[in-house]
């Protein structure tokens, strides 16, 4: 292969050893140069540009973590709140409940002394008729026994 | 300089190197059409990284992202590939990767001379890395780093038969990676020239080959990248070898 590179053009440049020196020449300084200016140039600029990038991201992160905080602590105090005002709700419920069984008890008991002093009267009044009627019925008896005795007296 | 044939193709003259400004012969060193696009490629690179990101933008413009793509890329790569004690060497896997890609890039402008594409040039990136990954494995872990050739997960009886597959792979390595490289830049742009050639025979009405350029120039777009990042990832590759030797 190598010896197609004598005439020049012919083959293949690539092959033709005698241009090796000036290409590796060239070659390693142009790598030093690029070396030079990855290393002074690139990669401090891209680093401070990633750096700054990472300050404002983590910055915003603090933030987030903060708001994220703070709304933790509202979210607290909100039930807390809530937790406050179901108890009094609670509360008056209870007590309203107590208040209406007291007084439907006390209603309830006069309702019932109302009804026994009826029922009282009524049977008290029974007892006086009972009595009445008893007391006519001898004094019919008596009369109706003495009626009979007269007119089988008379009759005789 | 050119040989005359019958379509005047001549696919491998953009790959002649020739001293310009200085004389005639070419000396060790004289200035080249090679050393000039290297200096393009010098130039290019300073207007992307350093033109381009002058402002320090904390949302990037058009070519300071760009940069910052390739620079996180790579930066990336090397985390994945090397762990993190592998970004030690960060700046001299991106000055590779970088030469690389603008060599290879700026290869594809029509009369543009791509040093990526001789074997002298990957040959030298390919040696120094072997050279230098070789450096670091001995360095780091002294005679342990011939335990990557001394494969522990294997067989006790394979071992003796990878261990000399695995030093003949190891001695290969430059060759591949530089043959790699300028294979397929030589290749791409020959196949381009080749059909420069025939549009050139056929005159107005080269449709086809026109066409042809047209596909190859696409493919090749894509091929250029790959090759930078493909030369790239071998490097990190061999690069965690010499880290973490023991698999």
């Amino acid at each position: 292969m190598a010896s197609a590179s004598n005439n020049g053009a012919v083959g293949m440049p690539q092959l033709d050893f005698s241009t090796f020196p000036n290409q590796i020449f060239w070659l390693i300084i142009f790598c030093v140069i690029l070396f030079a200016i990855v290393k002074l140039f690139i990669i401090p600029r891209m680093e401070d540009i990633f750096a700054n990038r990472r300050k404002i991201i983590d910055g915003n992160v603090a933030k987030a973590e903060e708001i994220r905080l703070r709304v933790g602590e509202i979210e607290k105090q909100i039930e807390e709140e809530l937790r406050k005002a179901k108890a009094q709700c609670d509360d008056i419920m209870s007590t309203s409940g107590n208040n209406i069984k007291e007084q439907m008890s006390i209603a309830l008991e006069d309702s019932k002394i109302a009804t026994s002093q009826l029922i009282e009267e009524a049977e008290e009044r029974l007892k006086t008729l009972r009595d009445g009627s008893e007391t006519a019925i001898e004094k019919i008896s008596e009369d109706l026994a003495a009626e009979i005795i007269n007119k089988l007296s008379r009759g005789k | 300089m050119a040989k005359e044939s019958a379509f005047n193709i001549h696919p491998m003259d953009q790959f002649i190197i020739e001293p310009i400004l200085m004389g005639e012969n070419l000396e060790w060193y004289s200035f080249t059409n090679q050393a000039l696009w290297m200096l393009i490629s010098l130039a290019s690179i300073s207007f992307v990284f350093i033109y381009g990101s002058r402002k320090h933008q904390l949302v990037p413009g058009r070519l300071q992202s760009v940069a910052e793509l390739m620079y996180f890329f790579i930066r990336d790569m090397i985390i994945d590939i090397a762990g993190q004690e592998g970004l030690r060497y960060f700046p001299y896997i991106f000055t590779l990767f970088i030469l690389i890609l603008f060599g290879n890039v700026l290869g594809l402008l029509p009369y543009s001379f791509t040093y990526t594409s001789h074997i002298a040039v990957t040959g030298f990136l390919a040696l120094s890395v072997f050279i230098s990954v070789t450096l670091i494995g001995f360095l780091r872990n002294g005679f342990g780093f011939l335990s990557l050739f001394w494969i522990s997960s294997a067989p006790l009886a394979l071992r003796p038969i990878l261990l000399i597959i695995e030093v003949i792979s190891y001695f290969v390595r430059p060759v591949s990676h530089s043959i790699r490289l300028a294979g397929n830049m030589m290749a791409g742009h020959a196949v381009i020239k080749v059909f420069a050639g025939f549009a050139g025979a056929l005159g107005l009405g080269a449709i086809a080959p026109i066409f042809a350029i047209t596909a190859v120039y696409g493919l090749e777009m894509l091929v250029v990248v790959i090759q930078a990042y493909v030369f790239t990832i071998l490097t990190c590759v061999y690069l965690n070898d010499a880290l973490h030797p023991g698999h």
